[in-house]
């Protein structure tokens, strides 16, 4: 198909800025009067607040207020709170100080006297289970949607730390399938525990965040994800109706799943600038980010999985132990699940999970929350399978993968379409898969070859958005995005499904984005690899809307039928006479006179109240398009991918190294190139650090995380990555999709960490460490012979 | 100046870290005062005529006594200056030696107390009323031992008890040949050990100061020689103790 | 509890002479700092971990940076920055070990920052202790890290006395393995300290790294011509490869004759609160040729009395592969 924009690269326009260094990002922002917040945050895992003597600081000569639990909405358990009188873990904001500047301010919290009584704390799940032990909040222990107190017996837990099949009982559970004829069936049933370790999220920008209140209005500079998504509950948050709010979040350096929508401490400016009649700038630190940053849910559990002569996989019975955090989170293993039933179409499977709360960083969702856990399990397993049975793990794979007939989750649900076959062997192919297999094992002097492939799922789109977009009596067309600029460019490369359809030249679109004051649309959040499927739908649901208003303006000015009418080259025009037409600028300037619903006076009743107040704001401006996506759908949206790997492992450091790196995308038809190669990109580092570095530590004595810097946590370093990372997409439309498109973002990294992971494991033998990540100190050990310093369920093992 | 140090544990608490050791000088500069003070005075008193060395040797302490007493005197001496000196910035390996000669002090002392109970009378060291009236009444002569030697004792008891027994406790929290260190004590209590092994050293120091400084006063110089040979004289025994409370065997 | 920031309110002197420098240092005592390329210092100022009311900076002092010539050796001063030593020359040409050392330090904006002298009198990066923590570095009584369940993967094998931080500098461990002198300026009195004597451990003194005192300034490194042109390896394993510290390092200098090693020195970093020279493996391979056999016949003597703690048992065999990877080389 000859397309104007879909599947072709342009330069989104927040590029220059970030280019340039002129980019703003929140705290780049600087206003009359501003003042500067600090933190004051627990020094306990688990603490009541009994006194908090401020007078010292009050008294300082720049201190201009404090801003405590009581001044702020109040929360209950497990719902995160923005201030708190009973911190759940080390860093928990307790309260804030504002003074002239950042210095004084972070002076005087060293004169506020926080008087603590230490509570009852724990850092790792399985601890809580224990008969005796302790819950990370008062209301309980796990929070299977609700919080409960709950153990097991001592025998259920040495035999779960010991990764033997759990006894332990689980609150949640669901399952498809005849599980035991399942395993009956198979040739091969193998058992695994496993650990996968959950680490921050570390976004490069923290969360800083300034609010100052200005006629009634509260404005505040954010990072978040989304745009629009945030604004409802924001207002909700601040007490105010959304009318009253103006959101600014023009860029964001990073979120990767804890800054999809309005978090705690976006609002905490905008309660102190209330309270002390100043704008108000909260800067948080590094360190700060790490504690309120939020982290992936960790994983500790055991899977057994049973395959057929033929390498088909027949049952999975996969039980996880989840570590919440201290707060609301948990839908990760859920998802874990899901990733399972659809990659690898199991005849039955059950999941089983225990949701437990510690009292570590507050845990959310994190790139792939639960599929990326899984993926760096199943996969190493799938090569183990193969080896037993003697196939090679590609084939087994390729056997396996989900077309468009392919159902998942407990409910076996119908998809819209999969192509997973067609990218394996299209990888297979780029890669040299053939040949390069055959390396694997292959020794030179200490170093041996290692080759993996992984998989990567994850559900990749949603409906039900609005669309929103405007031609001006100048010929331009205003693209209004609710959407995010979380980076990824989705904001602008969706809009371009609008351009596509009314063929408007890239140079006469106008973006408008990252402000609710420039009239956006409601959109859904910037999360879950689903906005490139959603707003590429509600942008042309929007673009269809203005369409058929011009051709309505142009049969009615014209004569005719508007069914007679078609666009090309900014005209709209009579298909029998390509002369009796309008430009672009002339029907805009009609709809203005015309008014109603062409100029936005009027609108449909089902859309979002925040569109019908960017409609109302953009009222006889031009001509407006703009739509609620009904589009139909058939089931979930997958995004899928799949890695290669080769790598160079060490035996005598444990270090290795990647020689190549393929990522491949199913993700329907590609709409943007550039954006695609760096989410893949971007996943593959992601999916090194899980593999390999990225780590989360606290000392279970006395509750203080270790990794609270880019040292001690590990992100991959540009000498931890391969030089260049190939990409390819399969590139086939989705019938659901009006540009044929899905998204793909999160699997990405669960697909390299699958890989490395996979390539690991074949340079060994194949002996699988089942765990994340998998450090040189594991592989030195085990090479060694010697064994590991500490058992197989163990977290916090550094 | 502070008593004690105090520093933030680990959850931000104050917590008091030990003895403050700027009493170390206090303690040092009372000592040498207390020394100066007695000096003088000893000065202006007349002297008494020292009574002879001459003649029969009476036996004041066993041979086991004494080496216990010389072991245990070279024990705390090790121990006060590797303890102490890497406060005061001489820098060492002293760990080791310091509870060595702590093991070896606490087996000497836990040896003798097994003695004195249950083959020596140890009510002979412990002060009664009677002594009391020593320092007023030139006439009341001390039996085995005078009042000023029984406090000394005493003193000393209570604080090498006391500094062992926080010795051992801090034992828990340090690795040694036998085990690794514990959890055992909390951050505060930990505090209070340190507190009472350094107070308790303190102590320590001024007294043995004390202790050398008569041991080496030429009126008293002839209990050190029975503290080395085991005996004083005849002419000794009579002027300085009471024979209906004390009558020492004949030196052998 | 304050996650701090910006830079805490500190007095800077920036003296011209190491005369002035000592001096002020001196007068300081401990609530002084000594600032050079400040990689390390700034970290502990903006967490206010370490609050000194005045720094010393020594960047404005002449004739203690670059490297020259002296004795068939070379003389570096220690505001040399790192990124000049990994491309200098004359360390490139006789003494490469160090310019392999000092270009695995950190990542290249820091060397480029870093200075020889701040790389070996950096702090150890324990992460109690770096937290702020009242532990034993920093005059408390108490060790987080070598506790039953503390976090310490990355803590001594060696050497421990109730401190268990190690050495994390990379050019330290070269330095001692090529005898190395460090030149030491008190006031007008200059002492020159063995490099492996320059280094010590917490059983002497568990609140400093180094024999410097209070007026001490570290002015220069003295390579010997002892080791010129030597056959040298160096080897650091890290997590990563950029910007973190060595697990374990090894720095081998090794001078052979008719195809057997007439001298050799060995020293390992992150293993012990200093670099850790393993005399009984060199003691073993001198007379035997530089190859596979002879690094698996002497392997086990590196390791020899390694008291591993909760999380570093890793850490004997992967020394033991390092010295096997410098024989074999």
């Amino acid at each position: 198909m000859n397309r104007m924009h879909i599947g072709k690269d342009f330069i989104p326009p927040d590029i220059h800025g970030k280019v340039t260094g002129k980019a703003k990002y929140a705290e780049d922002y600087a206003v009359d009067g501003m003042v500067y917040a600090r933190l004051y945050t627990s020094p306990m895992p688990h603490a009541r607040v009994k006194n908090i003597d401020a007078e010292a600081a009050l008294a300082m000569e720049g201190v201009v207020g404090i801003l405590t639990a009581d001044d702020v909405y109040p929360t209950e358990a497990p719902a995160p709170a923005l201030l708190t009188n009973e911190p759940v873990y080390v860093g928990d904001p307790i309260l804030a100080v504002a003074a002239v500047d950042e210095k004084t301010a972070e002076d005087a919290l060293k004169k506020i006297r926080v008087d603590l009584e230490p509570l009852p704390f724990v850092v790792d799940p399985v601890d809580s289970l224990r008969p005796k032990g302790a819950s990370a909040r008062l209301e309980g222990n796990i929070y299977p949607r609700e919080m409960r107190e709950m153990r097991w017996a001592g025998s259920d837990v040495e035999r779960f730390v010991s990764g033997q099949e759990p006894t332990g009982p689980a609150p949640t559970e669901w399952s498809y399938g005849d599980l035991e004829a399942g395993f009956d069936n198979a040739e091969v049933v193998l058992e695994e525990s496993f650990v996968t370790t959950g680490y921050a999220h570390m976004s490069m920008e923290p969360r800083s965040v300034l609010s100052y209140w200005q006629n009634g209005k509260c404005h505040v500079y954010g990072s978040t994800q989304s745009q629009s998504f945030v604004v409802p509950f924001l207002a909700r948050m601040l007490g105010i109706e959304q009318k009253d709010l103006v959101f600014i979040a023009e860029y964001c350096g990073g979120g990767f799943g804890s800054k999809i929508s309005a978090y705690p401490v976006l609002a905490l400016p905008g309660y102190f600038s209330r309270k002390i009649g100043r704008p108000v700038m909260l800067r948080i630190t590094r360190e700060e980010e790490y504690y309120v940053g939020s982290a992936r849910v960790g994983f500790q559990g055991w899977i057994k999985a049973g395959f057929t002569k033929t390498g088909r996989v027949s049952a999975v019975d996969l039980y996880i132990v989840q570590d919440l955090g201290p707060k609301q989170a948990g839908g990760d293993a859920s998802s874990a699940g899901g990733a399972v039933s659809i990659l690898y179409q199991p005849d039955a499977m059950r999941l089983r999970d225990v949701p437990v709360l510690t009292n570590t960083t507050p845990r959310g969702p994190q790139r792939g929350p639960g599929q990326n856990q899984i993926a760096a399990v199943f996969e190493p397993m799938m090569d183990k399978a193969a080896q037993a049975l003697g196939l090679d793990p590609l084939d087994m794979r390729r056997l396996n993968a989900p077309d468009s007939s392919a159902t998942l989750n407990a409910n076996q649900g119908p998809i819209t379409s999969a192509y997973m076959e067609e990218a394996l062997l299209k990888g297979a192919e780029l890669f040299n898969w053939s040949e390069r297999i055959k390396r694997a094992g292959q020794r030179n002097g200490s170093k041996v070859t290692g080759v993996g492939v992984g998989q990567g799922y994850h559900s990749a789109g949603a409906s039900g958005y609005d669309g929103l977009v405007r031609l001006t009596p100048d010929g331009k067309l205003h693209l209004h995005s609710g959407v995010g600029n979380l980076g990824t460019y989705s904001y602008a490369s969706t809009t371009r499904a609008a351009a596509e359809l009314l063929k408007v030249n890239w140079d006469n679109c106008v973006l408008h984005y990252g402000n609710t004051e420039e009239h956006l649309p409601w959109s859904s959040y910037q999360a879950g690899s689903n906005t490139t499927f959603t707003h590429t739908r509600a942008n042309h649901v929007a673009a269809e809307d203005l369409l058929n208003k011009m051709k309505r303006i142009a049969a009615e000015a014209l004569g005719g039928d508007p069914g007679n009418y078609d666009v090309a080259d900014e005209r709209v025009f009579d298909t029998r006479n390509a002369a009796r037409g309008l430009t672009y600028a002339e029907v805009a300037a009609r709809a203005v006179s015309l008014g109603g619903e062409y100029s936005g006076e009027s609108y449909p009743e089902d859309i979002h109240e925040v569109t019908q107040r960017a409609v109302q704001g953009l009222a006889g401006s031009g001509l407006i398009g703009v739509g609620k996506d009904k589009l139909p759908v058939r089931g979930t949206v997958p995004g899928l991918t799949v890695g290669f790997a080769e790598i160079e492992l060490d035996l005598e450091t444990g270090k290795h190294e990647i020689i190549d790196f393929l990522a491949v995308a199913e993700c329907g038809t590609v709409v943007h190139p550039q954006g695609l190669a760096g989410q893949l990109r971007g996943g593959a580092v992601w999916g090194i650090g899980m593999a390999s570095l990225e780590r989360h530590v606290y000392d279970p004595q006395n509750g203080l995380p270790a990794s609270v810097g880019y040292y001690q946590t590990k992100p991959p370093s540009y000498l931890d990555v391969p030089t260049s990372t190939e990409w390819t997409a399969v590139d086939i439309a989705d019938p659901d999709n009006p540009v044929g498109a899905r998204g793909v973002g999160e699997p990405a990294m669960g697909s390299a960490t699958a890989a490395i992971l996979c390539a690991l494991s074949s340079a060994l033998g194949g002996h699988l460490f089942n765990r994340t990540p998998v450090t040189p100190d594991l592989i030195v050990n085990h090479v060694s012979g010697q064994g590991q310093s500490f058992d197989p369920m163990a977290i916090n093992s550094f | 100046m502070e008593l004690v140090t105090v520093r933030e544990d680990v959850w931000g608490r104050e917590v008091m870290l030990g003895v403050s050791w700027d009493l170390l000088w206090v303690v040092l500069a009372l000592t040498g005062a207390a020394i100066i003070l007695h000096l003088l005075i000893m000065a202006f008193l007349s002297k008494a005529p020292r009574p002879s060395a001459e003649g029969a040797q009476l036996e004041r302490h066993a041979g086991i006594d004494r080496g216990f007493h010389w072991i245990m005197a070279i024990s705390v001496f090790v121990l006060l200056f590797t303890g102490v000196l890497p406060i005061v910035g001489v820098n060492f390996d002293w760990l080791t030696i310091h509870w060595v000669a702590g093991l070896i002090l606490t087996g000497t002392v836990v040896f003798h107390v097994l003695r004195a109970i249950f083959w020596q009378r140890p009510k002979d060291m412990w002060v009664a009323g009677r002594d009391l009236r020593e320092p007023f009444d030139e006439s009341q002569k001390p039996g085995k031992y005078s009042l000023a030697q029984k406090g000394m004792h005493n003193a000393m008891t209570v604080l090498v008890l006391l500094v062992i027994g926080t010795g051992i406790a801090l034992f828990a929290v340090m690795d040694t040949p036998w085990w690794t260190r514990s959890n055992a004590l909390d951050e505060a209590t930990l505090g209070w050990m340190f507190m009472l092994h350094g107070a308790s050293t303190l102590g320590l120091i001024g007294l043995t100061a004390l202790h050398v400084y008569f041991a080496v006063r030429p009126e008293k110089r002839f209990y050190t020689r029975s503290m080395i040979s085991g005996w004083i004289s005849e002419d000794e025994h009579k002027s300085n103790h009471d024979p209906g409370r004390w009558s020492p065997d004949q030196s052998t | 509890m304050a996650a701090h920031d910006v830079m805490p309110d500190i007095e800077l002197f920036q003296p011209v002479t190491v005369e002035d420098a000592s001096t002020l240092a001196e007068r300081l005592g401990s609530r002084g700092w000594i600032l050079a390329g400040g990689q390390d210092t700034y970290g502990w100022l903006k967490d206010r971990a370490k609050s000194p009311r005045a720094m010393v900076d020594l960047a404005a002092i002449e004739g203690i940076s670059g490297i020259e010539a002296v004795d068939g050796g070379l003389r570096i001063g220690a505001m040399t920055s790192l990124t000049t030593i990994t491309r200098d020359e004359r360390i490139r040409a006789d003494f490469s070990l160090l310019a392999s050392a000092a270009g695995k330090v950190a990542s290249p904006q820091i060397r480029n920052q870093g200075t020889l002298g701040g790389n070996l009198v950096q702090d150890t990066r324990c992460w109690y202790y770096r937290r702020g923590l009242s532990c034993y570095r920093a005059g408390g009584n108490i060790c987080y890290a070598d506790s039953p369940e503390g976090m310490n993967r990355e803590h001594a094998i060696f050497g421990a006395s109730r401190c268990v931080a190690v050495s994390p500098s990379d050019t330290g461990t070269a330095l001692v393995a090529l005898d190395a002198t460090m030149i030491v300026q008190n006031g007008d009195a200059e002492r020159r300290i063995p490099a492996r004597e320059f280094f010590v451990g917490p059983a002497v003194n568990i609140t400093h790294m180094t024999v410097l005192r209070p007026g001490d300034i570290l002015t220069a490194v003295e390579l010997p011509e002892r080791w010129a042109g030597a056959d040298f390896y160096f080897e650091k394993v890290a997590d990563r490869n950029v910007w973190d510290f060595a697990l374990v390092s090894i720095a081998g200098a090794f001078r052979s004759e008719a195809g057997t090693i007439r001298d050799a020195r060995l020293v390992c970093g992150a293993v012990e609160c200093v670099p850790r020279r393993l005399e009984a493996v060199e003691a073993a391979i001198i007379g035997k040729p530089r190859n596979e056999e002879t690094g698996t016949a002497v392997a086990a003597l590196a390791s020899r009395g390694a008291a591993p703690l909760n999380f570093n048992h890793f850490k004997i065999p992967l020394m033991e592969n390092l010295v096997k990877r410098a024989l074999r080389a």
